[in-house]
């Protein structure tokens, strides 16, 4: 006789012991690579070759380990070939560049201690003589040499910007760069973290990038690339100084949520933009501190000038007085951010003051659309002019989490203003592909405006006639000789001033609507202290000088 | 054994099918696929690219070939040497990159699979069992909730009840059994529910046949009845069910990776869409459907088992 039982219960053995030796099988080495990972007893790596394990008691280690929520998954610890260059560099404090920046933008010495331009292509670089790499060996300038040429064979953003045509280490501490064209924003590009230097000993013998070997105050230790997890440990030979902390544990946490409930859960001590709706909440909260601050990055809204209604630049004005600046930056960005003006931070040394933002004045946005002959003729509160409504589409990603909800307020304000704006909120295949159609009105992003600390990338992107980041596709002749005109003069005063030019034509005429300045809100345990923001950095860096006191 | 090979022979012919259509609808999306790699790994998702730029990448990933080529060559890779192609992102091997995700999934969509059927099935019979009291109505109130519940507010909701009020598990890692928790409860919530629902009308259908009715005025016990008569037969819409939720698991895992940084296949496929990564695109499907195929496999060997009368050949 068969066994009738028997078919059901198999069903939920097999079941549940796969469930189980998947779950425990793999939990149980996991486990333990995790729990070292953050107690830093011992280290485990993905990639045996990338790992350099190193003691320390636990009761040190725990009482100054800070565990860092990072914004992104972090996938690589290649600053080469795979674009972990500002996580490596401003994250985790391990690689530095040749140039710094101060708060107001202006350039500081980093690795290197001074340069100067020899004649029209060739600039001199000094190099500190006291800097060694995590290997233990000296920072020559053979070894700039060896990463800047790595750099810009990988990376064709980094070299289309340098203009490289030969680097020679003159001595040991002299490094003498030729750039194919004049280009005084060479040093500006040095203080961009794809360009940190790194030590020949990132790579092994067949030339593939092992671990980042760098200069700053913390060196490498480990990166799991299972759990992915870095972990980076003081550097005691730094020639910075004092380190503050022992060691730092890097997760990257992609949810905004998740972020949030974390730091308050205990598991990070530090971390970045919780929703903007959350900030003053978690701000409330016993031990949990919440900074905003300006960062690099605009909001703004391109135009498409080729479209009819939107080449009149009175209809452009109109728009820019319809939309509630101040607002959104309260409601919707909850003050991580601030009302625009001009593409630059006022804080940055090349910025015109002498702008600020267009104000909400809807009479005003009236009498201009009414002069351009949009006026609402049957009554359904839509402007139109010869029998065609005034209907616009706006598209934008959600990839930064303010521009959807700040696209839905940009269309309902504009709405006030008789301006019917459907917005779209789409993949960057798709917007690409429509901007390059010539297929959509008005377009949301946020772009990053001190990728070089120097007013010259921007402008010329953003306004010169044949810009690469030219969306709207404006021409201006005057825009265009200005900049040019300035790109040729070395003197910084000299050169603001031209660039002060462009901005206030551009102020005048709203090829874009600079909407608001990019924030970023820091949130962290009131015991990390010693923190300073940086606002030249991506999004955050960690500074050597914080410590914990617990 | 024949009918090992057919089948066998049919799995190779889906996963074939599946690359195919894949890397060819991967051509049909907007957005220039050398643009987008750039965009991803160097410049920037904001910024722009240049012509010079696009026809280097272009030229280095064969991007301008005619797609039949294209594919042609993917597959005389695939086939003669194993090789799957390198990631145009992380400029890694596609394998190796599957090998250091997929544990993470299997190990996710394994323990959620778990957790749904042995909450669904006990609680389906259960429910069956309790038909029409009041603890019928209350476990049908909630199947109902999980049915309909978006996935990432029921992961929201976890942490906030389990992690941060009652502080038993993380909120979010991997590698430990208990960062498993949250994300796997989470997951399966709606296929406990689909199976338990399946599990109860099921189990109330044969509970009304004639042969239960005879068990039971021989006296037999309730246990017994459930057991040597009812379960058998009960089963066989209840694995279909399973296996079609094994679907949904490998779906919303998406969105429950990204909420628990889970460092799954699910979020990579994702992001390797965005960036039009495409040969990690190819290995990601056919990864997800090579494990879809294999519990199909389950499933209908399960049937045989259950119903005799099921025969394939």
């Amino acid at each position: 006789m068969k066994n009738k039982s028997s078919p059901l219960l198999i069903l939920l053995i097999i079941l549940l012991t796969c469930a189980i030796l998947v779950t425990s099988g793999c939990s149980s080495t996991k486990e333990s690579e995790a729990k070292e990972a953050i107690s830093g007893l011992e280290v485990t790596s993905g990639s045996e070759a990338a790992s350099q394990p190193e003691g320390g008691s636990e009761a040190d280690s725990e009482a100054s380990t800070l565990v860092l929520g990072e914004m992104w998954e972090i996938d690589s610890v290649d600053t080469i070939n795979g674009g972990a260059g500002t996580l490596i560099c401003e994250k985790a404090a391990v690689t530095e560049t040749l140039v710094g920046a101060n708060e107001d933008f202006s350039l500081k010495p980093g690795l290197a201690t001074s340069w100067e331009q020899l004649d029209e292509n060739t600039w001199e670089f000094r190099l500190r003589d006291n800097v060694v790499f995590h290997d233990g060996s000296r920072m020559t300038a053979e070894e700039v040499k060896f990463t800047l040429e790595k750099v810009i064979e990988a990376n064709s953003k980094v070299a289309s910007m340098l203009k490289v045509d030969t680097i020679e280490a003159v001595d040991n501490y002299t490094l003498k760069i030729k750039t194919t064209e004049i280009n005084p924003i060479l040093p500006g590009i040095l203080h961009y973290p794809d360009t940190a230097i790194i030590s020949p000993s990132s790579f092994d013998a067949a030339g593939e990038f092992v671990k980042p070997v760098g200069t700053g105050p913390y060196k490498f230790e480990s990166f799991d690339e299972r759990t992915r997890v870095l972990t980076v440990v003081k550097n005691e030979n730094w020639w910075g100084g004092e380190v503050g902390l022992d060691r730092m544990v890097l997760r990257g946490i992609p949810d905004p949520n998740t972020r949030a409930m974390a730091i308050e859960n205990g598991e990070v001590d530090f971390t970045v933009d919780v929703p903007y709706s959350e900030t003053d909440r978690i701000d409330a909260i016993d031990g949990i501190n919440v900074e905003k601050y300006r960062t690099p990055r605009v909001y703004k809204l391109d135009i498409n000038l080729k479209h009819e209604p939107l080449e009149d630049v009175r209809v452009r004005q109109a728009m820019s007085y319809a939309i509630d600046r101040y607002g959104i930056v309260e409601h919707v960005l909850y003050n991580v951010g601030e009302a625009a003006a001009g593409p630059f931070l006022p804080t940055m040394v090349w910025a015109n003051q002498s702008l600020s933002p267009y104000t909400r004045d809807l009479e005003k946005a009236d009498e201009l659309l009414t002069a351009a002959g949009w006026v609402d003729t049957d009554g359904d509160g839509i402007r139109d002019r010869d029998g065609k409504t005034l209907k616009l589409n706006l598209m934008t990603y959600s990839a930064r989490p303010g521009l959807p909800p700040m696209a839905e307020a940009m269309a309902a304000q504009l709405k006030e203003a008789g301006i019917d704006v459907e917005t779209e909120v789409m993949e960057m295949g798709s917007i690409d592909d429509r901007r390059e159609k010539g297929n959509w009105d008005l377009y949301l992003a946020a772009y990053n405006i001190a990728m070089v600390p120097d007013p010259e990338y921007i402008l010329t992107n953003w306004y010169i006639t044949d810009g690469p980041d030219n969306g709207p596709g404006y021409s201006n002749p005057e825009v265009d000789a200005l900049i040019k005109e300035a790109r040729q003069i070395t003197d910084l005063g000299e050169r603001y001033k031209k660039f002060n030019d462009v901005e206030a034509i551009v102020y005048e005429e709203q090829p874009m609507i600079i909407v608001a300045y990019y924030g970023c809100a820091i949130v962290k345990k009131d015991y990390v202290k010693g923190y300073v923001f940086d606002p030249t950095a991506h999004d955050y860096r960690i500074n050597a000088e914080m410590y914990l006191e617990k | 054994m024949k009918y090992f090979l057919k089948r066998a022979g049919f799995m190779i012919l889906t996963l074939f099918a599946a690359c195919a259509l894949t890397f060819f609808l991967m051509n049909v999306i907007p957005g220039g696929t050398a643009e987008l790699i750039i965009k991803h790994t160097f410049v920037g998702l904001e910024e722009s690219v240049t012509e010079e730029q696009i026809n280097q990448v272009s030229s280095r990933y064969n991007l301008d070939d005619p797609l039949y080529l294209q594919f042609f060559m993917w597959v005389k890779e695939a086939v003669l040497r194993g090789d799957i192609g390198t990631s145009y992102v992380f400029k890694k091997p596609v394998l190796y990159l599957l090998t250091l995700r997929l544990p993470a999934t299997v190990q996710l969509a394994g323990a959620s699979m778990g957790l749904s059927v042995v909450a669904g099935v006990s609680l389906g019979i259960y429910s069956a069992l309790r038909e029409n009291r009041i603890s019928d109505h209350v476990l049908r109130v909630i199947t109902l909730f999980g049915v309909s519940m978006p996935g990432f507010w029921v992961a929201l909701l976890l942490i906030l009840v389990f992690s941060l009020k009652l502080k038993l598990v993380p909120v979010s890692g991997y590698g430990n059994l208990e960062n498993l928790f949250l994300p796997a409860a989470a997951l399966s919530l709606h296929s406990a529910a689909a199976i338990m629902r399946v599990t109860r009308t099921s189990m109330l259908e044969t509970l009304g046949q004639e042969y239960i009715r005879f068990a039971k005025a021989k006296g037999l016990p309730v246990w017994k009845i459930m057991s040597r008569h009812a379960l058998k037969n009960a089963m066989l819409p209840v694995i279909t069910v399973i296996g079609f939720q094994m679907g949904s698991l490998l779906g919303g895992a998406v969105v429950i990776e990204k909420i628990f940084a889970w460092p799954g296949i699910g979020s990579l496929l994702v992001d390797s869409i965005s960036a039009r990564d495409l040969p990690m695109v190819q290995g990601c499907v056919l990864a997800i459907v090579t494990m879809f195929l294999l519990v199909h496999f389950l499933v209908d060997m399960l049937y045989t088992h259950l119903d005799p009368r099921i025969r394939y050949g």
